[in-house]
């Protein structure tokens, strides 16, 4: 642009645009799009999304530049030194207007039948930007097949999709596996699946999120709700240790669906469909619902919340009284939050005194931080990244299009091995790269640490994908036998197997059990011995099962979507979960029963164990999380670990 | 003196032989006026499929929110309505209603009306919460329990609407009267010329509860 | 005037098409000029110094168009523009029909000053036998050593690939033609990147006309001042015109740039047919503006026909009588642009629809005024919001047309029928 601006900035590698008369001065090579929206402009868009690249063919973004002599599209016009742009003038109202009455042409207005109705772009830009009326003499629109199911979870409706391409370009540009193609042309063009063949993808639910009208819906969402009714809850994703952000929508106690909630630094606004369709076993009845007590041989009664604690106290007390405090195990669980896993590890090392708590059953040794060293965002940053084995990508599957990102945006190479591959030949495939990451399963920390150990010539930072959604914050919180809360040394205790064993061979004489606990419950026949012969087994938890009907005291636990807290994801990013539905019990919090429980127990210096104020101690007990806040990472420097 | 107490006595000579105002309620009851708004009545296509597609936007404009409607997907091979969606379950409860109409100004479909039915009164407030069962026309003897056709005919009032032809749904028929007063021609000013190809939202010949 | 015609000079000799009658002719004496004479950058300065401007329809000069390709950027590859499909035209047909091989070395030359290694010649799909006879020549150079490695001993290495596209218009549109050429959807890409930049397979590219590439060889064997002495200032050389309607002899013919329209139309079409007087005439194919009995008098001069309000574009004229129904024309020619719409942008693939849609009505005489000005707006709102020419030029024909014959037009307005065919009747009658 030869029109310079009256001041030019310094040489900054930012360029001053002029939009609606305000100046603004963006980076080079910032879209005119990103630019408006950085003042305040809202620009409408269809085929642009903030994750896809540019294709510029719905034309709803087309903007007045000055020294153009026709209108450009915001969405794929880079910004130039003193480009004077308008949004507002007639101009661009009546192109808005034009693009919105010729998208509306072939479209059905099926708005009360759409699931999409409420949160729909084309509606919302219609209201908005549209010209109210449609001129388009009455006759046959283009119709299409409606209501035709892809895959079980997506369904297709071909009349309202306005061919912005989004939904192609996510298979070409997200996942990379090009599912879903174009076919015919003109107003006949139409999105089909390739081949007629039905959906594979393992990411095929963010499809309706980034279809801008109702054209691909969930089949699980489909006429569930309107969007107006959604009650919104921003959580993480319970699914796997991943952490991806979500809003958990409900409607009448129950949770809808699970809508993705962008975090570039984690999530990139992607979700896995094992994560996405988890939603309706947060709906289930099967609940604990009251507090009860079963002693061994006696009846069975309901009680009220203060008199299980004081039983679970006073059985608990007898136990160590008779025992020693060493007969007591301890047992957490990765479904749990941060809270209560420190109160958990407080309560079992500080209160009770006994060294046995766990959170998982294997062995869990030379636990080191610095293999969460590689944040899921730094993996763009890498030069060659190494997947031992098919296991990372099944527990966490977004992390696969992270991976997908890092090679089609850096050309990274990633090299899929399996999870016992040579290091030595590891070593020679990533030569010449600077940053290499390597990833790794839980189970295969020992492998990945030899591979890190035997790549020369280059950064290598590790990350270990862990089990269950807190399995991260499970270790961070101490609840591992022989490391305490922040990875400080403690006295060596059983691991979670050897627990469930001394209780079965009576070495152990009471069991607190801290649920809901999955891990736990693939034991199988020791856990049914243990907890048949322990004298007390204190029982916290959300869900009727194994445990829960063995507790000889049994509190109801709140599930994950009924409770504050915090969890701590696989690279130790530290995120808020938040309550999507009221609790299905009347019974306080687990922080607030684990603190009661710390109390009848003789603890003098805990407070009442609200969520909030839990966090706040636990923050100013652990530096890493005080640093960490909410949403950041909690890293731990190598000489914290003993 | 006496002048008043003769007029006042020939007053009430005179309302003595004048017909009674009072109606013998309950056993005889007062014709409801055509646009009263009672409660609600959901209403079905001739071919008895309900017109009610689920949608909630009567939900949404509800004031008060007292209307609850669950939508479920139409099995193709036995359809409750047309389309795809229909509404599982329909609530309202009119102890909260206000009874102002704008449900039935929602409505896409012309589904719900407020009708006639003023009894309201119940021993129970749960039975106030009245169900689709409830509030649907039944089927097949739907017509016997819809309200004859006022003698002005459908969708009749003021302005002149009884002059358009009843198969015009009436939203379709107010634009029209609309757009003619304001074209400066009277809402009398004889055929409305309504072109054949408009879309008729009813199917021409039913009648139409326009409570 | 011994140089003229230039590209149809031989076109009488008896199957030119075979190497070896072309050769006698003089063929292939071009590219083995080229290689003895001229280095690739001398050669490109030489096809800049003859001012020849593409032939495909935008008139870009093909010489500016060469020197956009990045330097030191291999491999880079030439893409023969031979999906010759607008309405009204077919010289790429007539000349690929007569003479295969002077494409062929056009495509040569080119490549040579290009240092392009694979050539493509994007041949539409429905040019089945054109394809056939090109593969034949193309086989016959290279047995005859002009395709391969080392042509003619200059150390050239290069390939020719005939690819016939599938019948899309769009596909004559140079990043369609590419995508097609990738094996993908024809449908035009977004600029920039510009072929030149990015093209085939991410790489350098450069597309070229037939009729461009079919002078080079007589640029390389005359020089370019020569050929720039050809023809006006602004339009250098030589084309081939398409003559269509109602003329009395239909035909391509290859006219010097700078001839008035009207000898054209009298003296190679040999005027209007008896009893047809001209009413209107479309200078460049389909998709260009309509001009008037007054604008015969132009000169073949691409600049001087875009300020009469039209282009020469692909160099189809079409020459209408007083019996044709403009609104007709129009509504035929929109549904064309709506078949062949590529669906890629909104504009161009509902506004075509409506357009079409409302041109039926109007036609057919049951158009309101206030739906021909919808019409009108729809156009406005089409032009220059597209992603491609295509949107824009589905409507250049209808706005000129409703310009220059609003009242016919208007006539078709609640007229029941179509007046202008109503009047011919009544007069044949």
């Amino acid at each position: 642009m030869t029109q310079t601006p009256a001041a030019p900035g310094p040489d900054d590698g930012r360029v001053g645009v002029t939009i609606d008369g305000r100046e603004v001065r963006v980076p080079k090579g910032t879209l005119v799009l990103d630019a408006a929206t950085e003042l305040g402009i809202h620009i409408p868009i269809y085929c642009a999304h903030a994750k896809l690249d540019p294709v510029a063919v719905c034309r709803m973004c087309l903007v007045h530049i000055e020294k153009f002599p026709k209108p450009q599209p915001a969405c794929a016009t880079t910004v130039a030194e003193g480009m004077v742009v308008t949004t507002n003038n007639a101009e661009v109202t009546k192109l808005r207007e034009g693009v919105l009455e010729f998208l509306l042409v072939n479209h059905p207005l099926d708005c009360p039948v759409c699931d999409r109705g409420g949160e729909c772009d084309l509606q919302d830009f219609t209201f908005r930007y549209g010209p109210g009326t449609s001129r388009f003499p009455i006759t046959e629109k283009v119709h299409f097949a409606k209501a035709l199911p892809l895959s079980q979870h997506i369904e297709l409706d071909q009349e309202r999709c306005i061919l912005c391409w989004r939904c192609v370009r996510y298979y070409d540009e997200i996942t990379g596996e090009k599912e879903i193609v174009l076919q015919q042309r003109g107003v006949q063009t139409l999105v089909t699946t390739f081949n007629g063949e039905q959906l594979k993808s393992n990411f095929q639910g963010n499809l309706p999120e980034v279809c801008p009208v109702g054209a691909l819906t969930h089949r699980e969402y489909r006429f569930r709700a309107r969007p107006w009714e959604l009650q919104r809850a921003p959580s993480v994703c319970p699914e796997c240790s991943y952490g991806c952000n979500i809003n958990a929508d409900s409607r009448d106690f129950e949770i809808k669906r699970f809508a993705s909630r962008d975090n570039p630094l984690v999530d990139d606004m992607w979700l896995c469909d094992r994560g996405r369709y988890s939603f309706p076993q947060w709906n289930t009845s099967e609940r604990v619902r009251r507090p009860q007590l079963r002693p061994r041989g006696g009846e069975q009664r309901d009680v009220t919340a203060v008199e299980a604690i004081s039983a679970a106290a006073r059985e608990l007390r007898a136990v160590v009284d008779q025992h020693g405090s060493g007969a007591v195990g301890v047992l957490g669980s990765a479904l749990n939050t941060n809270e209560e896993l420190w109160l958990l590890g407080r309560l079992a090392r500080d209160v009770i005194g006994t060294p046995h708590i766990d959170h998982q059953l294997e062995p869990f040794e030379k636990l080191d931080p610095a293999e969460h060293a590689l944040g899921i965002a730094d993996i763009e940053e890498c030069d060659a990244l190494v997947v031992l084995g098919a296991e990372p990508e099944a527990e966490a599957p977004v992390l696969t299009l992270r991976l997908f990102k890092a090679e089609r945006k850096r050309g990274a190479r990633v090299h899929r091995l399996d999870h016992g591959a040579d290091p030595s030949r590891i070593a020679s495939a990533v030569r010449g790269a600077k940053t290499i990451g390597v990833i790794a399963d839980e189970t295969n920390r020992a492998h990945a640490a030899r591979v890190a150990a035997a790549i020369t010539g280059g950064a290598v930072r590790r990350l270990t994908v862990t089990r269950g959604v807190n399995g991260r914050g499970a270790k961070d919180m101490g609840v591992l036998p022989g490391l305490a809360a922040g990875y400080r040394s403690a006295p060596s205790g059983k691991h979670g197997r050897e627990i469930l064993e001394a209780a079965a061979s009576g070495a152990l004489r009471a069991l607190l059990i801290l649920g809901p606990n999955p891990a736990l419950e693939t034991a199988g026949d020791v856990l049914q011995r243990a907890l048949a012969r322990a004298d007390s087994v204190v029982v916290i938890d959300s869900r009727p099962g194994v445990c829960a009907g063995a507790a000889t005291v049994l509190i109801p636990g709140h599930a994950f979507f009924e409770k504050h807290g915090t969890v701590t994801n696989l690279e130790g990013r530290v995120q808020r979960i938040r309550p999507a539905l009221p609790p299905a019990t009347p019974t306080p919090t687990e922080t607030r029963v684990l603190s009661s429980l710390a109390a009848e127990l003789g603890a003098r210096d805990w407070d009442r164990g609200e969520p909030s104020a839990v966090n706040r101690a636990l923050r100013a007990a652990l530096a890493p999380y005080a640093a960490a806040g909410n949403g950041g990472r909690a890293t731990w420097v190598a000489e914290a670990v003993a | 003196m006496i002048k008043e107490i003769v007029q006042g006595m020939a007053f009430t000579l005179k309302q003595m032989l004048s017909r009674p105002l009072t109606v013998q309620y309950p056993e005889e009851q007062k014709p409801v006026p055509v646009r009263h708004r009672g409660r609600h009545i959901l209403h079905r296509y001739d071919n008895g499929l309900e017109r009610c597609i689920g949608c909630e936007l009567c939900a949404a404009n509800c004031p008060v929110g007292c209307i609850y409607v669950e939508a479920a997907e139409n099995d193709p091979a036995n359809p409750v309505s047309p389309g795809e969606r229909y509404a599982i379950r329909y609530e309202i409860n009119l102890m909260r209603c206000i009874y102002c109409g704008y449900c039935a100004e929602a409505c896409p479909t012309e589904a719900i009306t407020l009708g006639p039915q003023y009894e309201l009164a119940d021993y129970r407030r749960e039975h106030t919460v009245v169900t689709k069962a409830e509030l649907l026309e039944s089927w097949p003897h739907f017509a016997q329990s819809r309200r004859p056709p006022s003698p002005r005919g459908a969708g009749a009032d003021q302005t002149g609407r009884e002059e358009i032809d009843p198969g015009v749904s009436p939203r379709l028929a107010w634009d029209l009267v609309d757009a003619r007063r304001q074209s400066g021609q009277g809402p009398h000013a004889g055929d409305l010329g309504i072109p054949a190809d408009v879309p008729t939202v009813t199917e021409p010949g039913t009648t139409r509860d326009n409570a | 005037m011994a140089e003229f015609p230039l590209l149809t000079k031989d076109f009488g000799t008896q199957d030119l098409h075979e190497r070896a009658v072309y050769e006698r002719t003089g063929g292939y004496q071009g590219l083995r000029e080229a290689f003895k004479r001229f280095t690739p950058e001398t050669l490109i300065a030489e096809v800049k110094t003859s001012g020849i401007r593409g032939r495909g329809g935008a008139g870009f000069p093909t010489g500016t168009k060469w020197s956009f390709l990045p330097k030191d950027v291999f491999p880079r590859y030439l893409c023969c523009n031979a999906d010759e499909s607008e309405p009204g035209c077919f010289k790429d047909r007539y000349l690929i029909d007569k003479s295969p091989h002077q494409l062929v070395e056009g495509v040569l030359i080119a490549s040579y000053a290009l240092q392009v290694n694979v050539a493509f010649i994007y041949i539409r799909g429905e040019y089945r036998d054109q394809r056939l006879l090109l593969e034949r020549a193309v086989e016959e150079a290279r047995a005859a050593g002009f395709i391969g490695k080392n042509i003619l001993g200059s150390g050239f290495d290069c390939d020719v690939i005939v690819h016939g596209g599938a019948g899309a218009y769009i596909c004559g549109e140079e990043t369609a033609l590419i995508d097609s050429l990738e094996g993908l959807r024809g449908q035009p890409r977004l600029k920039p990147p510009f072929p030149a930049v990015k093209g085939l397979y991410g790489q350098p590219t450069v597309v070229n006309n037939v009729e461009t590439l079919c002078n080079l060889p007589h640029i390389v064997q005359r020089g370019g001042e020569w050929f720039k002495s050809l023809g006006t200032e602004g339009s250098t050389g030589t084309r081939l015109f398409c003559c269509s309607g109602h003329i009395k002899k239909p035909g391509t013919y290859e006219m010097l740039l700078g001839t008035p329209i009207r000898e054209l139309l009298e003296e190679e079409c040999g005027g209007m047919r008896t009893g047809s007087t001209l009413k209107a005439f479309q200078p460049g194919g389909g998709s260009m503006q309509v001009l008037l009995p007054e604008h015969v008098d132009l000169p073949l001069d691409m600049n001087e026909v875009q300020k009469a309000g039209s282009s020469l574009g692909a160099g189809a004229m079409i020459f209408m009588d007083q019996d044709t129904c403009l609104v007709d024309v129009s509504m035929r020619l929109v549904d064309f642009y709506q078949h062949e719409s590529c669906g890629k942008c909104v504009p161009c693939r509902e506004g075509t629809y409506f357009e079409s849609q409302l041109m039926h009505k109007l036609e057919a005489g049951h158009a309101t005024p206030a739906e021909l000005a919808t019409l009108s707006d729809i156009c406005a709102n089409m032009d220059g919001r597209c992603f491609c020419p295509l949107g824009d030029t589905a409507t250049w024909f209808v706005m000129s047309a409703y310009k220059h014959f609003r009242d016919e037009f208007e006539a078709h307005c609640n007229a029941g029928e179509c007046p202008v065919k109503a009047r011919a009747r009544e007069r044949a009658a």
